[in-house]
């Protein structure tokens, strides 16, 4: 394989941003993206966590590509991820403990994260290690992208504040539609709606069109019955 | 035999790693929960500070044993929920007067006093405990000086469900308790989560859709306020220090 130009890794860094963003065109990870983002600060810490999974999973599966065994080679993805991310789940107990508290369960739940699984059985189970470790990254920025976000917008209208500092007026009355998990459904909707018609490449081909209807015998039946 | 030593390596691998991780950053998420503890019980005193270390050296912590209800030292690592472990440092609860559902109860248990300047009880803060739907509540409540209105109340650790009996958390739910009475005049635990909303002194309004919860925590306070716990030795420091 030819040596990783500047170009190259710029593509797998930032390609995953927009153009193939995990969320967006993808659709996954979706998960966590409706629990943890009420508040800015969490979301952060959320972000970093995921995204340091994904790059380090995505390095050691792809030095261990050549000697994890086909037929099992799932089992040892998952042991290696579920490592990484015990190991995340310690340290953000120990520096980061308040915010680990919020996050509660979802961190534990990164390991079932489908960014983590696609991209180490897509990319890294066929890609050298320095690339793996940069598409890992791409895609976990590219995850932290949406997050932002919907964060951003969820915590200035549902509480109005921003990483915790009041942003809007006192008679601002604040929406708890966007502080329930559906709401980011619709942000995470209205953004895909966005980004597929700024770049229409990502809208994808209708599968099952609506046609008129044509068939025919049964209405006539209906009639000959009724008359 | 590929199949099988690759496996087995990467696990070997993963499980020193881990390992290492989480006996490396042990002492640091102890002192963590150390000081989350710490912050529940100031709070819960209806102090909210920064700087935790140095409000906690404020409070006169006395030991209740609940054998006896006799005052008594304890050295200062002694930690009344690790003893509920140990055989030697704790005693099954007899069944019929289990309404929390401890199982266990520790023989020793701390109680933490704010004194005056003319040395009376400011308030006092005690840890309870007692199961509510999914698991076990942990928190604190706090009374004021006369030892029977309620300070505030604090949890700190508890399974249940959110937005229903997690709300055992909301700030308002929790402002509700101040100045509610605790104990009738007989001397019994009067205090109750009722459902609904409250229309007296000794009724706090109930968690809607969280019956089951606010039933556990009805039952935890009855217990830990009453004959069986703090109950006695609340009386007794009562008398010393408040005559």
């Amino acid at each position: 394989m030819k040596p990783l130009t500047f170009k190259e890794s710029k593509q797998l860094l930032f390609a995953p941003i927009i153009e193939n963003n995990p969320i967006a065109l993808q659709i996954l990870g979706i998960c966590s993206a409706l629990a943890v983002t009420v508040k800015m600060d969490v979301t952060l810490v959320m972000c970093a966590a995921l995204t340091s999974v994904v790059a380090l999973s995505n390095f050691f599966i792809s030095l261990l590509r050549f000697y994890i065994p086909e037929n099992i080679r799932i089992i040892v993805q998952m042991t290696v991820i579920a490592s990484l991310v015990i190991i995340v789940d310690e340290i953000l107990k120990a520096y980061a403990y308040e915010a680990s508290k919020q996050l509660s369960v979802f961190v534990g739940l990164i390991i079932t994260n489908c960014i983590v699984m696609g991209r180490a059985e897509a990319y890294a189970m066929k890609n050298p290690p320095i690339r793996s470790f940069l598409d890992g990254l791409g895609n976990g920025l590219g995850y932290s992208f949406i997050l932002i976000v919907v964060a951003t917008i969820r915590e200035i209208f549902g509480s109005g504040t921003f990483l915790g500092l009041q942003v809007m007026p006192d008679s601002y009355p604040t929406n708890n539609f966007l502080l329930l998990p559906p709401s980011s459904f619709i942000i995470i909707g209205l953004m895909i709606w966005v980004i597929r018609s700024i770049s229409t490449s990502q809208v994808e081909e209708d599968e099952n069109p609506l046609k008129a209807h044509t068939f025919k015998p049964l209405v006539a039946k209906k009639e000959a019955s009724n008359g | 035999m590929k199949n099988l030593f690759i496996p087995l390596l990467a696990c070997i691998a993963c499980a020193v790693i881990v390992s290492f991780t989480a006996v490396s950053v042990r002492s640091t998420q102890d002192l963590n929960l150390e000081n989350d503890k710490k912050s529940k019980i100031l709070l819960a005193a209806g102090i909210n500070s920064e700087n935790i270390n140095e409000e906690f050296e404020k409070i006169e912590i006395i030991y209740v044993n609940f054998k006896s209800n006799e005052l008594v030292e304890m050295d200062e690592k002694y930690d009344h929920l690790k003893a509920t472990l140990k055989s030697d440092l704790s005693t099954a609860v007899p069944k019929e007067k289990d309404i929390a559902i401890l199982k266990r109860m520790e023989n020793v248990g701390p109680m933490y006093l704010w004194f005056d300047k003319e040395d009376n009880i400011e308030k006092v803060v005690l840890p309870i405990r007692g199961y509510g739907l999914w698991g076990t509540l942990y928190g604190y409540i706090s009374l004021a000086s006369d030892l029977n209105t309620i300070n505030g109340i604090e949890f700190y650790e508890h399974k249940e469900t959110p937005g229903l009996g997690a709300e055992v958390e909301n700030e308002e739910w929790k402002n509700i308790w101040k100045g509610k009475i605790l104990y009738n005049k007989d001397g019994g635990v009067e205090l109750k989560v009722v459902k609904g909303a409250s229309s007296n002194k000794y009724e706090v309004d109930g968690l809607s859709g969280a019956t089951l919860t606010s039933n556990g925590v009805s039952n935890m306070i009855e217990y830990w306020l009453g004959p069986e716990a703090y109950g006695p030795a609340l009386k007794k420091v009562k008398e010393t220090f408040n005559s």
